[in-house]
């Protein structure tokens, strides 16, 4: 009886052990099939797969979910990419969250893990990190092959193309900053200038009211300086390179509009919510209590539900309040404010498709991109999925971008000069970070603090790890 | 003879190395997910990721680290946490445990409601503390806000400019948002702690204190020189707890105060995490980590040296 024991015990550690190394395996293949199930079940069986990463997840129909327009996108088109590529390819999707899916393809692709046939991009910045990293395959030898390549905007060309001259991502959308004004506490128009910002300012003031909300916390590892930060300081001709890769922030153009945030931060001209981090400082937009909101284009997905001056309620809950409001002319896109010689500033992005290194299939992935880039694909890509405006020339008239947020945000920005914020910065992340600690201090946290002073020690810090 | 002596050394020998084999499967798991990573851990904090591939950079990672003002920062920050967050937690844990101690009516009920917290998540603690004090929109933002109540201007906790500190850089007095952090993580450990020093108690012979009241006793000296030495090792345990959640721990300051307002609740463990995950400098968090590992072995070797526990297990 002793001599089944023995044997018996070791089978059922090695069992056991099997069982927990094969489990782990099994784990995540649930929540692929659940992703994909909608994509499979009109597609054939022999079709192979496309794997995309989108920050959508097209089994969630939720109508009030932050992303119901892309989500919604993805319901519709993916059925429709399997029926146009039947028994070749099947796009399954793999939903992530926004704020991680860069550093999970970082990851994945340094373990030689999973990745995807195709990335969606929504920061252009994260190109950097991809370069750095190995992360995306160069594309230049058979984007410049297609078609399309010679009807792409050429500023997109160049957010897509990495220090070595490759091109590491298709540009499909231009995600620009823009100014979302409530018309009842601007009725002639957002301020052109820091003078009349400050008049009206404190005009809005003495009614209870704030003039502007924006993203002013050090939250999120101080994306605030990609919004209204950077605005503002290109909006008073200043920068935060030197074109070389060197950070310069003690500028007299940075100073000046450092000075600018801290008055009206000092003034309460501003919200205290626009500190509070987590983008709660929309809520002081939301509900009309500031009359001006710089931000993306995109963000108007995010500000909902609205309630007007007027008390008019714009509660779907959805994107839907936003286009809405403009369409009934409670809200109005508008261009920045501006200093004398130069024009209103503000940061742009690059949406579009990386092919991570790593990648199983290439070639649908081509198929892919080639097909968003057909005309009626490509505007409600850029409309749903990408925000913004069509890097490609041919869909710039479609209907879509003859919504009034779109004519608004056109014509914002044929009077703006747009710029990625980080210009020659090569470690954009930790720059964001150093430079909205930096800038926080002067505008909040020490309204006394010598700018010069800390905007050197800031750009010192940084540069000596270049 | 020799047939027979064979089988019977080579089943000795199984015999021997039964238990090594027991215990290979524990073996090789923890291989793969403990030590494999440690050694991965250190070998990529003396490394840096570059376009051609890894670069060994010696202890570049680490001078990055000492010359990044956040860094010091964050050590300040991560002191007057974790003092904060282990004293109010045993402190508090402690005098509800001789509360419970007591055989109150309904105590089992008590205890339940008091376990709450340990079963919600830290990101879940964090963002309902976090409604709690948003400026302006939050649950409690009429009162706090309120310049009668917090002259002259009403105190908004997530947003408030922490006060001059007393010793030089160092900061302390801790910001309105660290105050916050500090309670709402002992708020989350508070359970745990608390039912630990509980049970501890409960093990200390009730004919002990009840002769050294005969001898008059009174309570201060029945906890000082009665429970207190009788809990150490108990204690001692919750401590290291304490402190290790409290060094390394990210959920709670995600999730309520994202390491702000500025800088003045970014401890080492959320620097770790921006380091890492934000700006993808994965030699340099690694770095980060290996120094943090070496203070937490610090602390515990420290408390243990402190309590004497070492000698007395002896």
């Amino acid at each position: 009886m002793k001599r089944i024991w023995l044997p018996l015990t070791l089978i059922l550690l090695l069992s056991l052990l099997l069982v927990a190394c094969t489990s782990t395996g099994n784990e995540s293949a649930p929540a692929e099939e659940q992703s994909s199930a909608a994509t499979k079940e009109t597609a054939p069986a022999e079709a192979k797969d496309v794997v995309t990463w989108y920050q959508y997840d097209q089994n969630n129909e939720d109508p009030a979910s932050d992303e119901r327009v892309g989500n919604e996108y993805l319901r519709n088109t993916i059925p429709q990419f399997n029926e146009a590529f039947k028994g070749k390819w099947s796009w399954v999707n793999q939903p992530k969250a926004f704020d991680k899916m860069t550093t999970e393809l970082v990851a994945a692709v340094q373990a030689g893990g999973d990745v995807p046939d195709i990335y969606e991009l929504s920061n252009t910045q994260d190109l950097v990190d991809f370069y750095r990293h190995g992360t995306a395959q160069d594309l230049s030898e058979w984007a410049k092959a297609q078609s399309w390549w010679g009807d792409l905007d050429p500023a997109g060309i160049t957010a897509c193309t990495g220090p070595d001259g490759g091109l590491y991502c298709i540009p499909m959308a231009e995600r620009p900053q823009i100014v979302y004004v409530w018309k009842d506490r601007y009725p002639n128009g957002f301020p052109k200038n820091p003078d009349e910002f400050m008049k009206k300012a404190e005009e809005l003031k003495g009614e209870g009211l704030y003039a502007m909300t924006f993203f002013g916390s050090t939250d999120k590892g101080g994306e605030g300086v990609t919004r209204a930060i950077w605005t503002t300081i290109s909006s008073f001709g200043g920068s935060f390179d030197d074109g070389k890769g060197n950070m310069v922030l003690n500028t007299p153009e940075n100073i000046a509009a450092i000075q600018f945030l801290r008055e009206i931060v000092a003034k309460e001209y501003v919200p205290e919510i626009a500190f509070a981090g987590g983008f709660r400082e929309e809520d002081a937009f939301k509900d009309a209590s500031a009359g001006a909101f710089p931000t993306g284009l995109f963000g108007y997905r995010y500000l909902n539900p609205l309630t007007a001056p007027s008390g008019k309620k714009y509660d779907k809950g959805n994107a839907e309040d936003m286009l809405d409001a403009i369409a009934a002319g409670d809200i109005y896109v508008s261009p920045y404010l501006s200093t004398e010689g130069n024009k209103p500033g503000c940061g742009i992005d690059i949406a579009g498709f990386v092919i991570p290194t790593g990648a199983k299939n290439v070639e649908g992935a081509h198929d892919y991109i080639n097909w968003m880039m057909e005309p009626e694909q490509n505007a409600q890509w850029v409309a749903a999925a990408g925000g913004g405006f069509p890097v490609l020339k041919a869909t710039r008239n479609h209907e879509i971008f003859q919504a009034p947020l779109y004519t608004q945000a056109s014509d914002a920005l044929a009077v703006s000069e747009c710029r990625p914020w980080f210009g020659s910065l090569q470690r954009p992340n930790e720059a964001q970070e150093q430079i909205m600690n930096a800038i926080y201090k002067l505008i909040k946290e020490d309204p006394t603090a010598n700018i010069e002073e800390v905007l050197t020690k800031t750009q010192e810090e940084y540069n000596a790890n270049n | 003879m020799q047939k027979t002596a064979l089988p019977r050394s080579r089943k000795r020998r199984f015999q021997n190395t039964l238990p090594f084999w027991l215990i290979l499967p524990t073996l090789i798991v923890l291989l793969v997910v403990q030590v494999y990573p440690a050694l991965y851990t250190v070998w990529l904090s003396f490394h840096e990721r570059e376009p051609k591939g890894w670069v060994y950079v010696g202890w570049g990672n680490f001078q990055r680290l000492f010359h990044q003002s956040l860094f010091h920062e964050s050590i300040g920050h991560t002191i007057v946490f974790l003092v904060g967050y282990t004293v109010i937690t045993m402190t508090a844990g402690f005098f509800i445990a001789l509360l419970l101690n007591r055989k109150l009516r309904l105590s089992g009920l008590y205890i339940t409601l008091l376990f709450i917290p340990w079963i919600l998540a830290d990101i879940i603690a964090g963002m309902v503390f976090r409604l709690l004090v948003i400026p302006d929109y939050g649950l409690l933002a009429g009162f706090l806000q309120n310049p009668a109540i917090f002259p002259p201007k009403g105190l908004s906790v997530l947003t408030a400019v922490p006060p001059h500190p007393w010793f030089g850089d160092f900061p302390f007095p801790p910001a309105p948002a660290m105050i916050l952090l500090i309670l709402a993580s002992s708020w989350r450990a508070l359970p745990f702690i608390t039912l630990l020093l509980l049970a501890a108690m409960q093990t200390v012979p009730t004919e002990i204190i009840e002769s050294s009241r005969i001898d008059g006793a009174n309570g201060r000296q029945i906890i000082r020189h009665i429970l207190i030495p009788l809990m150490l090792p108990t204690m001692v345990v919750a401590l290291f707890s304490l402190t290790l959640t409290g060094v390394n721990s990210v959920g709670m300051i995600f999730s309520l105060t994202g390491g702000g307002p500025g800088t003045s609740t970014e401890v080492l463990s959320y620097l770790l995490y921006t380091i890492g995950w934000n700006q993808l400098r994965f030699g340099r968090a690694a770095a980060l980590a290996l120094m943090m590992a070496i203070v937490n072995w610090l602390l515990i070797t420290g408390t243990l040296r402190l309590t004497r526990v070492e000698e007395r297990s002896r």
